[in-house]
């Protein structure tokens, strides 16, 4: 992925549709789309989506990226690949919602504050990059904070039960964070691949 | 006419439907030997299981009476029924093909009537009706066979029943010894006029059209509404036996869908609308919800559509429904995702029709020779050395009166092939 989708001059501009099937991972599936609805509806919580991929897809067709980047559908998708194992067209939906996602972030559209599911994909890495592990408790607690400490503790204090019960049947620990062996190694393996993604975003 | 070093003139066609009755019609009465080889015991194909048909909803029995009686006038003609052909060897104008014969157990002295039948306990499922109901183990395929033969079913032979079969009848035409047999053909051209299968509905998971009696096919759905099918022409719900009140049409079940049939069949949709229009001649107060990705009314038929697009109680559903479930008491609900209005539906029905395309008959077994196929499978020997052809939906999907065009040209090649004048 390049660096930044060009920005529309005139409401509908084509330039960001093929930036799309260029650039996002399966977009050049995404030209194959018919629009028949399947991807919709068989999303297990398509009523929580506010456009759902068949017309998202249409609106990146339209050029409409103001709309796209800030929709809650990039945002949603739970990755049952229901409607990746359905789609008539094999259009990898699910693969082209992330990578909007991930687009969103670097562009500055999706705000950790407003986007709920961008905290928690930052406090899933967050977890993931500095332990190789993710550690359910320290996620949840990253996340819950993520909104301000007083909102953090609102939410903790209305999870507690579920916490304890957690606890109790030992799908939740209180002791040191599960973490893989060579953290270190990891670490400087992640830090390789964000220079070449770098490289490769400078064109080089 | 001249052989120009061809040692046969005789057309070979290969499948008795529609487009081989047309092409072997069209031959011999130009002229040329043709020999009809038809893997059943009856000649008609898909056409014969269907209601009525295109363009004028006609019932097929009147088309195929014109074209049995052509054959039965015509000597040129020399019809195989229960034949297959198990072997190809040479090239353009000396081809020899294996024909094998399965055998019928009933001989040409059979009067079709029915003693035989009468005579039979055994029920074996009835190919003609796609299994929806049973036939006795003695049977005629259908109304309209050609020849008008009754069968032995393979499952009685051998038993103190099959013995009871052959002493019904006055006629002495049932030979229960009869064994497979074969024999060689000579040909100069051979017309791969093999037709079509019904996409297996049963592939497309989420639509469980195995686990719902209610969910039917498009060629189940004429057969229903056929009056020598399984419920007597009355279309009925499947589960109950009663006249349904909303039924729902699929378009492209498993067409135009890289998981199943990747290209578009051209006659489902009006096959789906032809279908509403059965159900609304027959219940004043059924409705009908039509779900489609694109409507695609080929050929003159617009006004077709646009009379049924005018009737309030077919509803159009711009949608391509993402699974159909049974429900509760086993209702199939039809879900999915309206296009036109992005509302997540959840519709139920007594009644669901997926209008499945057509897959070619190469799926199920490939042709006795190496004859050249696109890549889903149909048969297109233009380039080869001049003495193949295909005709019909062998050819790429096709409605009856193409069909019969087809089969019309697949004739004018054969000819030219046996003559010498084709070019290759």
């Amino acid at each position: 992925m390049t660096a930044t989708s060009p920005t529309p001059r005139k409401k509908y501009d084509l330039n960001f549709a093929r930036w799309v099937y260029e650039n996002v991972d399966g977009g050049d599936r995404m030209a194959k789309c018919m629009q028949c609805g399947t991807c919709s509806g068989s999303c297990p919580i398509g009523d929580q989506m506010d456009y759902g991929p068949r017309k998202l897809f249409m609106m990146i067709r339209a050029g409409m990226k103001e709309a796209v980047l800030t929709s809650n559908t990039i945002w949603n998708c739970v990755s049952c690949y229901n409607c990746v194992v359905r789609c008539p067209r094999q259009v990898p939906v699910t693969y082209i919602l992330h990578d909007l996602a991930a687009l969103a972030v670097k562009e500055g559209y999706a705000e950790a504050k407003t986007a709920d599911n961008a905290r928690f994909a930052k406090a899933f890495w967050w977890s993931a990059q500095k332990w190789g592990r993710t550690d359910e408790r320290l996620v949840t607690m990253k996340y819950y904070f993520s909104t301000g400490i007083g909102d953090g503790i609102k939410k903790g204090m209305a999870n507690q039960k579920i916490a304890m019960a957690m606890v109790k049947t030992k799908r939740m620990h209180l002791t040191m964070p599960h973490k893989v062996k060579g953290t270190k190694e990891l670490q400087a393996i992640l830090a390789k691949a964000h220079e070449i993604e770098e490289r490769g975003n400078n064109g080089q | 006419m001249s052989h120009q070093g061809l040692s046969s003139q005789t057309i070979a066609v290969v499948g008795g439907g529609i487009s081989g009755i047309t092409t072997a019609l069209e031959a011999a009465e130009a002229g040329y030997d043709v020999v009809l080889l038809e893997r059943s015991p009856s000649l008609g194909g898909r056409v014969a299981q269907l209601n009525r048909y295109f363009p004028k909803l006609c019932h097929p029995t009147c088309g195929l009476e014109i074209n049995y009686q052509r054959i039965k006038k015509n000597r040129r003609i020399k019809v195989y029924t229960m034949a297959t052909v198990a072997n190809v060897a040479g090239s353009r104008g000396d081809f020899t093909l294996t024909v094998t014969l399965s055998p019928r157990h009933v001989k040409t002295t059979c009067t079709a009537c029915g003693d035989c039948a009468a005579a039979a306990e055994t029920t074996v499922a009835n190919p003609f009706n796609y299994g929806l109901d049973q036939l006795k183990a003695a049977y005629l395929p259908h109304e309209m066979a050609f020849p008008m033969r009754y069968v032995v079913a393979p499952q009685v032979i051998g038993t103190p029943e099959g013995e009871r079969i052959k002493a019904a009848c006055k006629y002495d035409a049932i030979d229960l010894d009869e064994q497979e047999s074969s024999f060689e053909l000579k040909a100069g051209a051979i017309v791969w006029a093999t037709g079509w299968q019904p996409y297996d509905a049963g592939r497309i998971t989420p639509y469980h059209y195995d686990e719902s009696p209610d969910i039917v096919t498009n060629v189940e759905m004429e057969r229903l509404a056929a009056h020598d099918g399984p419920t007597k022409g009355k279309i009925l719900r499947p589960s109950t036996g009663e006249p349904p009140k909303r039924v729902a049409l699929i378009q492209c079940a498993g067409s135009r869908d890289y998981n199943h049939l990747p290209y578009c069949s051209r006659i489902c949709c009006l096959a789906s609308m032809k279908h509403a229009a059965y159900l609304r001649e027959q219940y004043a107060d059924v409705e009908v919800d039509i779900y489609y990705i694109d409507i695609r009314a080929h050929d003159k038929l617009e006004n077709f559509y646009k009379k049924l697009r005018n009737d309030p109680q077919v509803r159009w559903i711009k949608s391509k429904p993402a699974s159909i479930v049974p429900g509760p008491d086993g209702v199939p609900l039809v879900c999915g995702e309206n296009t036109l209005t992005r509302e997540i539906y959840r519709t139920p029905y007594d009644m669901v029709v997926l209008a499945v395309g057509m897959q070619p008959s190469t799926a199920a077994g490939r042709p006795a020779m190496d004859v050249p196929m696109d890549e889903y499978g149909f048969i297109v020997p233009e380039g080869s050395d001049g003495g193949l052809m295909s005709a019909g939906v062998a050819s790429g999907p096709l409605d009856v009166s193409m069909s019969v065009q087809s089969a019309t040209a697949a004739a004018l090649k054969a000819i030219q092939a046996v003559s010498g004048r084709a070019r290759p």
